[in-house]
């Protein structure tokens, strides 16, 4: 598997676990909790019709290191701001030997920090201690990128959910009878 | 003069009821305030503050079975109003007394906190923020939560609720939410009101059955939602006007 502009290979791993969860964080839980050295493919169930609406990320001894958004072809933690994260998705897990991934690794532009997938793609905050935790301490990652800057920049992606909210609500107060307290 | 606060997350876990209480006694200083646990469905409250031995709680009152004042806990310079926990309590309790009893606390208080559910996905978990002056967006420095928070606030704004400002909670880079919170103000109509760090403080409040404010009020996190709440300007409205509109609301969904 290549990432990017294909100058990142992943060699192909053995899958190890396949099915569709309730969210990425039951996803980046079950790669944390078998200490997964491989990488994890999620896709959307929103999405599982399209080929190339996946996120993939790497992981040494279950903490994320690289993160790759194939749909907006990104990576680090602008991946973790592109991939649309909520609900159920399909999660494949793979294993690799630790020095395959040796040389994907050294790519900083796909790095993520050790917490970052927890907290921006699953908003789990424990897990995402855990990660912290358990990366080794001489792990370097761009202190640079911050997931909910690049989120807030993606002017065009706020209106999106403003939009969505916003006839949802409508739709609902339809449905709940509360039509009479819409604004306007 | 009374104003109706939401406050509103749009997931659990973001620190709502935390906020709410400490917020409330922030604002005890200089007002009366009184806090509604409108999350009948899943009542945390009663813990934060205190409370869980009461005999009488809000789903007694929506069951008919005592007024409101009895459900009125004065506590840490605030009125409390807190719900109770049990299932049985949730199926008795009939959500169309809400709009009463919040009708006769607005009566009689200036500031009016309404601790939301943390869902946006039934006709009783949006209520309070349909009713409310103003929503006041409690949210954690992360993509999903700031995702949520924008979700909230354009439910409150389809229902002419303006968001009174934005609490970021559980904050651990403060430098990097300064920068967020500029970015954030362009998105929301209220203002960051602080960012409150992560705080075991926090955690051992909540098992000593206190306020943030009352058990460690000289702790950062306690001084953030002071500054919080002096960021708040709270607006005089007529309580006739408040307690009218909860009066004349529509009935939620039984539960």
């Amino acid at each position: 598997m290549s990432l990017g502009d294909g100058s990142v290979d992943i060699p192909h791993g053995r899958l190890v676990y396949s099915r569709v969860v309730d969210d990425v964080g039951v996803a980046l839980a079950t790669a944390f909790e078998r200490s997964l050295t491989g990488y994890a493919v999620l896709t959307p169930q929103s999405a599982l019709l399209l080929d190339d609406a996946e996120c993939v990320l790497t992981f040494e001894a279950g903490v994320p290191v690289l993160a790759y958004d194939v749909a907006s072809d990104v990576g680090g933690t602008d991946a973790l701001t592109a991939f649309s994260a909520g609900g159920p998705c399909r999660t494949e897990l793979y294993d690799l030997p630790a020095d395959a991934l040796t040389v994907a690794h050294d790519t900083p532009e796909l790095r993520v920090p050790p917490g970052a997938p927890a907290d921006h793609l699953a908003d789990d905050a424990a897990l995402a201690d855990r990660c912290r935790a358990r990366a080794p301490d001489d792990r370097t990652d761009d202190p640079e990128t911050d997931p909910l800057e690049a989120f807030l920049a993606d002017e065009e992606r706020i209106a999106a959910i403003q939009e969505e909210a916003r006839a949802d609500a409508e739709r609902r107060a339809a449905e709940w009878g509360l039509d009479d307290h819409l604004d306007g | 003069m009374v104003e109706a606060f939401a406050v509103a997350s749009g997931k659990g876990g973001t620190g709502k009821t935390t906020s709410t209480l400490a917020l409330g006694m922030a604002l005890a200083e200089e007002y009366d305030v009184t806090v509604v646990d409108a999350d009948t469905g899943m009542a945390n409250l009663l813990f934060h503050a205190g409370l869980a031995d009461v005999d009488v709680t809000l789903h007694d009152v929506l069951s008919g079975s005592a007024s409101t004042h009895e459900a009125a806990y004065d506590r840490f310079g605030m009125r409390v109003v807190p719900c109770g926990t049990s299932l049985a309590g949730f199926r008795d309790a009939d959500p169309e007394r809400l709009r009463s009893v919040v009708a006769d606390l607005a009566a009689d208080t200036d500031v009016l906190l309404l601790d939301s559910p943390a869902a946006l996905g039934s006709k009783t978990a949006v209520l309070p923020v349909v009713l409310a002056d103003r929503v006041v967006v409690v949210l954690n420095p992360t993509v999903p939560s700031l995702s949520d928070a924008l979700k909230v606030q354009e439910y409150a704004r389809s229902y002419g609720t303006e968001t009174a400002g934005v609490l970021f909670n559980r904050v651990r880079d403060e430098d990097a939410v300064d920068r967020v919170g500029e970015q954030a103000e362009r998105y929301f109509d209220g203002p960051t009101l602080a960012a409150v760090p992560e705080s075991d403080a926090v955690r051992a409040s909540r098992q000593a059955g206190e306020p943030l404010l009352a058990h460690a009020p000289d702790s950062p996190a306690a001084a953030a939602y002071r500054s919080a709440a002096t960021s708040l300007d709270v607006r005089s409205g007529a309580a006739g006007a408040v307690a009218d509109r909860f009066r004349s609301a529509v009935i939620p969904d039984p539960p």
